[in-house]
């Protein structure tokens, strides 16, 4: 038992003390009266002593502070020659230091464990205790309100990965990478110490075996995203009921997911996966900005067209009403004098248009055929850009003096058909 | 009194010692097997002080906790379709029948594991045989684990053990495979990223094309409208015209003509070329204007 104890070793040691410091059998057994060597009874007495401080004492679980053992009480060096009166007293001494040797502390993060004769009885609370000296009772301190962790897959920090603990495999048979820790602690000190030889370890056994059979159930995407914390109570619960069927004595108080990843050597497709997730929000933002432009700007557009309607609509009514009530003056006092005011417009008009353009005056009737028109030096000369217009070789009467003349039809002549259209447009 | 002292002090002392040599205490924790020159006397289940006789009788203590077998390594495991999975598991198991189990390992903790390991291979190996992978790893564990138990179990009662547990632990696939598995996922991501940038790409270019949609339709409705409205513009203003030149037609077009003709001629770079028997040189030639007809 409890060879893992580290103090036994120098619980040992004060074994071994005793035993140097006894009589090294200088022969006094002349003197002896019990048959028995009485050496060897002390030193069997010793040697129990500082084994129920030794062996029996032990502190378990994490922490040391389990008080009250300081070696076995020191028996005093005598001979047998001084035996004689000193021996009552010497005999009363010990049983006092013998029922002492049952005083213990426990502290106020512990309980005390108390077995009589090898048989639990009792769970002592804090404080300074006492039970019956050895051989009729022992005591063992358990640290209670410690809480201990346990972690899988990684020691110390999340960097430090311990793979084989950390990859399982999941329903859909991917293989991912789980990194938790299971803090517990004690419910049952008695349990504790009496049901399993390393009960703690038990935690580690119960945590990995949950952990992958729930994980093995689950679906990866599950796992790595949206069902951490469930992954994580569910494995609570079935840690605590292993425990609970080995009476471990021990209360699980949470299990943290420390880390759920895909294993490295696909962590970059997973990556690129998120991203590509991302991605796609991008795009459609980059979407929606896009119809954020351009529709705003068709209404604009639209705006402006029907603005621009309007506008033209009032502008042709306008110009219609203004034209109209103009010549409905003029011919008010046109009727009146219709002869003589159609004369007159008429040449007005003409004074107008002649004395605006550059005019050559030919007589065709005397030069027979042959004339010769340098229409582009007087365009030059007329300090114009250069277009040839309104060119009436012979024109018959008044009626060809206009832009309308529909016999004279060359290309350049229509495009100054048009131009002098726009113009009157204007 | 003083000096009945030593020997009341000696007897006190061989007490001790005899009774030390013949009371024993069995803590919760053991068994205690009393043996008689090498035969086993008595079986001691309970707690408490007991009695044997020195020298001629001595005690052994077997564990009576939960004690934990966990394989250090784990072990190649073939399912059903010829797949190989590494497995490790715990066994918790218990010492009940400290007689028995005395006479079949010698008390051995060491003997007795490698025991239990060989039944619980044994029954691991059938019942994976029977099994796909993914039977063992999600779907039919506990199952397994349960049927672990009873048959390890009714074998271990035989060497006075009792099988309190049997765990899996890893099930996993062996290296090579686990390579293949790592492939397999890295396409099934870039399948998913594929697919969803695509799906982006897709989705955008719908936002896009609805928006251009409903700018056509925008500037083509207001196009409508405007139109309407300039239509309205025009029937107006050819009403009005129509309303006022239709008094006389004749002036309006002589009137409308000179109009045109000055806006027409209105600037220097046009040339007219004329001809002095048009009407409007009539009286260049004589005051009596004799062109005139």
């Amino acid at each position: 038992m409890s060879l893992n104890d580290p103090r036994w070793g120098g619980q040992g040691g004060d074994n071994d003390r005793d035993r140097n410091d006894g009589q090294r059998g200088d022969g006094n057994r002349g003197n002896n009266q019990g048959p028995p060597d009485l050496e060897e009874v002390w030193r069997d007495f010793n040697q129990r002593l500082t084994g129920m401080f030794g062996g029996k004492r032990q502190n378990r679980g994490m922490g040391g502070g389990g008080g009250g053992g300081d070696g076995g009480p020191q028996l005093p060096n005598f001979s047998f020659k001084q035996f004689g009166g000193g021996i009552g007293a010497l005999l009363a001494l010990a049983g006092v230091v013998w029922l002492a040797s049952g005083i213990y502390t426990v502290d106020a993060n512990q309980r005390g464990v108390v077995l009589r004769l090898g048989e639990y009885v009792q769970t002592t609370e804090p404080g300074l205790r006492w039970r019956l000296p050895y051989p009729f009772e022992t005591h063992e301190i358990v640290d209670l309100t410690g809480v201990r962790t346990v972690e899988v897959g990684y020691r110390g920090s999340e960097r430090n990965k311990v793979l084989r603990e950390s990859l399982m495999l999941t329903d859909d048979e991917n293989i991912i990478n789980i990194q938790f820790a299971v803090q517990y602690v004690l419910k049952s000190p008695e349990n504790y110490v009496f049901n399993n030889r390393f009960p703690d370890e038990s935690v580690a056994q119960a945590a990995e075996t949950a952990m992958r059979e729930i994980v093995g159930k689950s679906r990866m995407d599950f796992v790595l995203y949206e069902g951490r914390e469930e992954i994580a109570a569910t494995a609570h619960d079935l840690m605590q009921r292993i425990l609970d069927r080995y009476e471990t004595g021990i209360q699980i108080s949470r299990v943290t997911m420390q880390n759920a990843q895909p294993p490295e050597q696909v962590q970059a497709a997973f990556d690129d996966a998120v991203k590509a997730g991302q991605d796609r929000e991008r795009q459609k933002n980059e979407g929606e900005a896009y119809a954020n432009d351009v529709i705003p700007r068709a209404r604009g557009t639209a705006s402006r067209l029907i603005e621009e309607a309007n506008a033209y609509r009032e502008r042709v009514v306008a110009n219609a009403e203004g034209e109209a009530s103009r010549f409905n003056q003029v011919f008010a006092e046109y009727s009146r004098a219709p002869e003589v005011t159609r004369e007159r417009m008429y040449i007005e008009t003409m004074q107008e248009v002649m004395s605006n353009t550059s005019k050559v005056m030919i007589d065709a009737k005397g030069n027979g055929n042959l004339l010769f028109l340098p229409l582009d030096k007087l365009m030059q000369q007329a300090g114009g850009a250069g277009r040839p217009a309104g060119v009436a070789p012979e024109p018959q009467s008044a009626a060809a003096l206009g832009s309308n003349a529909p016999a004279l039809a060359s290309d350049p002549r229509n495009r100054d058909l048009m131009r002098s259209r726009e113009r009157g447009e204007r | 009194m003083r000096d009945k002292l030593p020997l009341i002090g000696g007897a006190l002392l061989v007490i001790i010692l005899i009774a030390s040599a013949s009371l024993f205490t069995v803590d919760q924790r053991q068994h205690a097997m009393v043996f008689q020159l090498g035969e086993i006397k008595e079986v001691i289940d309970e707690p408490g002080l007991k009695f044997k006789l020195p020298l001629i009788q001595n005690v052994r203590y077997f564990d009576k906790r939960i004690l934990t077998m966990d394989t250090a390594e784990p072990e190649r495991f073939i399912t059903s379709e010829k797949k190989n999975v590494l497995v490790d598991h715990f066994v918790k198991w218990r010492i009940v029948d400290p007689r028995l189990y005395y006479e079949s390992v010698a008390g051995d903790e060491a003997r007795a594991r490698t025991r239990l390991t060989q039944t619980v291979n044994a029954g691991l190996r059938e019942e994976f045989g029977r099994r796909t992978v993914h039977d063992v790893v999600s779907g039919e564990r506990e199952l397994i684990m349960d049927q672990m138990r009873e048959r390890a179990d009714r074998d271990a009662r035989t060497i006075g053990v009792q099988i309190v547990d049997v765990r899996l632990k890893r099930v996993d696939l062996p290296n090579e495979v686990s390579e293949s598995v790592y492939r397999r996922m890295e396409a099934e991501r870039k399948r998913v990223a594929n697919e969803l940038r695509s799906q982006g790409a897709a989705e955008a270019e719908k936002i896009r094309a609805d928006a251009d949609r409903q700018r056509e339709v925008i500037v083509a409705e207001a196009y409508r409208s405007a139109q309407q409205v300039k239509g309205e513009g025009d029937a107006k203003a050819t009403a009005i015209y129509a309303e006022a030149f239709g008094k006389n037609p004749s002036f309006y077009s002589f009137y409308r003509s000179l109009e045109a003709y000055r806006a027409s001629f209105a600037g220097k770079e046009d040339v007219l070329v004329v001809d002095p028997s048009s009407d409007f040189f009539r009286f260049m030639k004589d005051a009596g204007g004799s062109v005139r007809n």
